[in-house]
């Protein structure tokens, strides 16, 4: 694998150690909360009013933490923020939960300062009529006020200490006024960033190569900065980024709190926005290896040879921490969907990818599994079913898939009715300090509930052997078909390889096993725009796992497509495991036959890389090539990941979930478990060590 | 015109520049005791066997030619492939129509750019001079690049239209010393290195491809032989050494092959190619 430059001085590399190690994640869990139990009156306050005691005593008493070389100051260092809630116990337990999956906008802080935003609310105060919006308005005031106290608090730590001399005289200026230098523009950043995450939430920061761009350009033209020290600079946001990285191993991971980065593409007016910022943020990632913070590079038709090349270049670092988006086909799905041009243009996402316009978007996504709806619903559990035809059997799933979405649409008319306590995100998403309404309650520009279907590759894979082994092939009848199913393929081996190997599945660029998947989430698609009929809220799809299937694969039966009951499912929109028999190249063929434009939320495909595909000089041209095509071809979003050894001893003992891993041997490819045990070996030793 | 297909392999990046969809034709005039494609040397359709896939049932028993109980009876007529429900039985050959191979070349056009294409290799395509240069021609009509692996044993008279339609040349020498080539691969070595030579005249772009064995041709005579081949042809050559390996075992046994060669004794060590390199001055 490619080895990582180094650009950064020692110290920096150090402080990225030592966070990356989990040392601040762990300190922050010593510190986890404050206890509202000493404040008089607490349980009898009113939500806003317990909320709004909350955030001033979070202000008032969070840890101040400034770590050692720092360039950049703000810590949101209590521990059951990690938890998403709002770090605020009375009586032993939770006040309220926190809020996630958004992209809240910088903008205004960055040119405007605290002061600005004051004067915002301020403004809307006294046009505000209705008790309820003045309440709000004053709840937003007040926050705005804990900013600039545990601002203050911030300042004063740093007053006289030599050591952060420069942190000291950044945050004397920002984020309480507007940033004059790109060295204040990061650290207003980060610090309106950490203050949202100190108060429990999970933002994503988006394109920050457009926030903090003309701050750089401007600084490297007079000569104040150089592109070095910019680059160690903005290593500390990254660094800082890691504070919640607890080393605790859970589930899905210690880093994933949703904090997206959105890099490259077209602003408002169509112009490139890729500028140095989107190179130094290229440079920090590749050389420190920092997964925290979810990058996705928006690439068009017309991306720069040179932003495609150091794209391909860091995802060759393995690791999967770049993603990509074809924003030709985001924008025109967008634009198609009803948002004007230039709001679609300025798209980032919810902290994974599902599409939203950054800073005026209320976001939510409902999901559910396709399959089970298949197995559960359509095929009643294998039992007392009968269809005399394919098309039947697709018809009723098609009303089943229906009703599913149906119930999705349900929640519609209730989601804006919700008093949650959110004030600290709703200052920073329009329009709510200007309606008077808060994020949840429909304060935002737009509102989006998106039904977001699962399993969708399973599902259409067992629809395809259904209807080949039954219905086409008349192998077996559709009643003995579900007996073999229900008793899970026992005794049934020979049928069961028969429907796993002589048929192709999606994913291997074959127009009728991919079309089974288009035909599905193309009904799935028209089955939500059927229900998109709310006055203000969007209800866009969006076809996604997000690892779910790990959780769902021991309540799923045996499948007609040859899998047992509890099988590996298929993630996202990618090939099922051990179905993919032709390559990248197939894969990316077969998913964007997909109509990707209607699924206006997001569809994911993830492709898994071996080391030596992303070796050297050739290995980057051939990630370059797969970006092009992609894009060419109207993909989505793809997560290229690199392969490591661990992969491939995991292959070693289930090869038959790996049939489309290859690797060189000497010049040439092979497919991994097609070599012999020993060489298989060799190849895993030479994988560990990185050399192959 | 039907092309003798042993396998096309799609997303290849070390068998010419970019992205390469490379179709390997079945059939080699040569035998190198060595070969990691023993399935493509014979002409004829062999079936490969992969008992790790085999799960037992019997299907193939209903054999026609009695091949289950002797392997030498098996004619390669692939009633077995199609029966067997695991895949562990497969054809080596199958005779496919140029337009759809040209088809399945095609598919990937959106990940070739300016650089990638089809490579044609095999076994030796050039065993099969006119499949061979009329799927270049056709892939050069449909502006993608193409290169070919070759043992460079073939005709002369091909070799104007070859270097007409192929871009790439990736060119087999196995071994510089005649006696020792006649020996390891069943041929002379003259032909391959007079049409080399010609190519290179006609301005080809050419990769020499060597495979490294230790104590067969990692002698000096190969690798300073070697080294003055590449002081006579054009600059633009290049030369890749390919240390041997015995990767290809299972397939000699799932061919029923004898396993007469394999041995890792030949597999060279760091210091054996570095050596080469010094020799061949690279």
């Amino acid at each position: 694998m490619k080895q990582r430059p180094m650009r950064l001085c020692e110290e920096t590399r150090r402080f990225a150690t030592d966070s990356q190690k989990g040392i601040y994640g762990r300190q922050t869990k010593e510190t986890p909360f404050v206890v509202m139990d000493d404040v008089p009156g607490f349980a009898k306050m009113s939500p806003l009013a317990k909320h709004d005691a909350m955030i001033e005593k979070i202000v008032r008493e969070a840890p101040i933490r400034i770590c050692e070389n720092e360039k950049i100051s703000g810590s949101a260092s209590l521990g059951a923020a990690i938890s998403h809630i709002i770090p605020a116990m009375f009586d032993g337990k939770k006040v309220f939960d926190s809020i996630s999956h958004l992209t809240i906008g910088y903008e205004d802080i960055l040119h405007h300062g605290i002061e600005g935003l004051r004067k915002k609310a301020e403004s809307s105060l006294a046009m505000q009529t209705e008790e309820r919006k003045i309440h709000f308005v004053k709840s937003c005031i007040h926050a705005i006020d804990c900013f600039s106290l545990w601002h203050a608090r911030y300042v004063k730590a740093l007053e006289n200490d030599p050591r952060y001399a420069d942190n000291y005289r950044n945050l004397n200026w920002v984020p309480e006024k507007p940033a004059r230098s790109f060295y204040e523009a990061v650290q207003s950043l980060w610090f309106t960033f950490a203050f949202t995450r100190l108060c429990g939430n999970w933002p994503g920061i988006g394109r920050i190569d457009i926030l903090l761009g003309d701050y750089l350009k401007k600084d490297l033209a007079q000569g104040v900065l150089t592109i070095n020290e910019a680059r160690e600079i903005l290593a500390h946001f990254f660094i800082k980024g890691c504070e919640w990285i607890t080393g605790e191993s859970c589930g899905n991971g210690d880093a994933q709190h949703y904090q997206n980065i959105v890099l490259s593409g077209i602003d408002e007016n169509g112009e490139d926005v890729t500028n140095e910022v989107t190179y130094l943020v290229l440079d920090i990632i590749e050389e420190l290896a920092i997964s925290d913070f979810p990058i996705t590079v928006r690439l068009n038709k017309n991306s720069d040879e040179k932003l495609v090349r150091r794209v391909a270049e860091v995802m060759c670092c393995g690791g999967g921490i770049l993603a990509v988006y074809n924003e030709d086909l985001i924008i025109a799905s967008l634009t198609e969907y009803g948002y004007d041009e230039k709001e679609a243009r300025c798209f980032a996402n919810d902290g994974c990818w599902e599409v939203q316009v950054p800073g005026k978007t209320h976001f939510g996504y409902y999901p559910f599994d396709a399959l089970a709806v298949l197995q559960h619903h359509t095929l009643k559990g294998y039992t007392d079913v009968s269809f005399d035809s394919f098309e039947a059997l697709y018809k009723k799933y098609t009303e089943d898939l229906d009703r599913q979405v149906q119930a999705v649409a349900d929640f519609l008319p209730g989601w804006l009715h919700n008093d949650d306590p959110c004030t600290i995100v709703s200052l920073f998403v329009d329009d709510c300090i200007v309606t008077g309404k808060s994020y949840l309650e429909g304060g935002a520009v737009y509102d989006v509930l998106s039904p977001h279907i699962g399993g969708i590759v399973d599902t259409a894979n067992s629809l395809y052997a259904m209807k080949k082994l039954v219905f086409d092939d008349k192998i077996v009848s559709f009643a003995e078909l579900m007996q073999i199913l229900k008793n899970n393929w026992e005794g049934q081996d020979a049928l069961r390889l028969r429907a796993k190997n002589k048929y192709v599945y999606f994913g291997n660029d074959n127009d009728e096993a991919d079309e089974m998947v288009s035909r599905v989430a193309s009904d799935f698609a028209d089955a939500c725009g059927k229900y998109d009929t709310h006055e203000k809220i969007k209800f866009p799809p969006g076809i996604s796992t997000f690892g779910r299937q790990v959780e769902w694969a021991p309540h799923r039966y045996a499948t007609a497509c040859g899998n047992r009951a509890g099988d590996v499912l298929s993630g996202n929109i990618s090939p099922a495991p051990g179905t993919s028999m032709q390559g990248a190249t197939a894969m990316i063929k077969s998913y964007c036959k997909v109509d990707l434009k209607q699924h206006r939320n997001g569809a994911a495909l993830d492709v898994a890389l071996m080391p030596d595909h992303v070796k050297g000089e050739e290995g980057v041209n051939a990630v370059m090539a797969l970006l092009r095509g992609f894009v060419l071809l109207g993909g989505f979003f793809m997560q290229p990941d690199v392969v490591n050894a661990e992969i491939l001893k995991e292959a070693q003992k289930n090869p038959e979930s790996y049939t489309n891993l290859s690797v060189r041997v000497s010049g040439w490819s092979a497919r991994f478990v097609t070599l012999n045990r020993e060489w298989q070996d060799m190849v895993i030793a030479k994988n560990e060590s990185g050399e192959l | 015109m039907q092309i003798p297909v042993s396998q096309i392999q799609r997303f290849c990046m070390h068998d010419g520049p970019g992205i390469r969809t490379v179709v390997f034709f079945k059939g080699c005039p040569l035998s190198c005791r060595w070969c990691h494609n023993p399935e493509t040397q014979s002409f004829e359709n062999q079936i490969m066997f992969d008992a790790e896939k085999c799960i037992g049932c019997g299907s193939c028993d209903a054999c026609p030619h009695g091949a289950q109980t002797d392997r030498k009876n098996c004619i390669g007529c692939g009633a077995c492939t199609a029966l067997c429900p695991t895949g562990a039985r497969e054809n080596t050959l199958s005779m496919m129509p140029m337009q759809q191979v040209l088809e399945i070349v095609l598919r990937d056009r959106a990940f070739y750019g300016a650089s990638g294409g089809i490579t044609l290799s095999g076994g030796e395509p050039m065993a099969h001079p006119m499949e061979a240069i009329a799927l270049l021609k056709r892939a050069k009509e449909e502006g993608i690049t193409t290169a070919m692996e070759t043992c460079g044993f073939f005709s002369e008279e091909y070799l104007p239209e070859l270097k007409k339609y192929c871009d790439v040349f990736l060119w087999d020498i196995k071994d510089l010393n005649d006696v020792r080539h006649k020996e390891n691969t069943g041929v002379s070595n003259q032909i391959i290195l007079k049409n080399l030579k010609q190519l290179d005249c006609l301005g080809a772009k050419i990769i020499l491809r060597c495979i490294m064995l230790r104590g067969i041709n990692m002698k000096e005579d190969h690798l300073r032989g070697l080294r003055q081949l590449l002081e006579e042809l054009s600059p633009q050559t290049k030369i890749e050494l390919l240390p041997y390996h015995c990767m290809f075992e299972k397939k000699v046994s799932g061919l029923g092959m004898s396993d007469a060669f394999n041995h890792e004794r030949y597999i060279p060590t760091a210091e054996d190619m570095e050596q080469a390199r010094q020799m061949i001055g690279i």
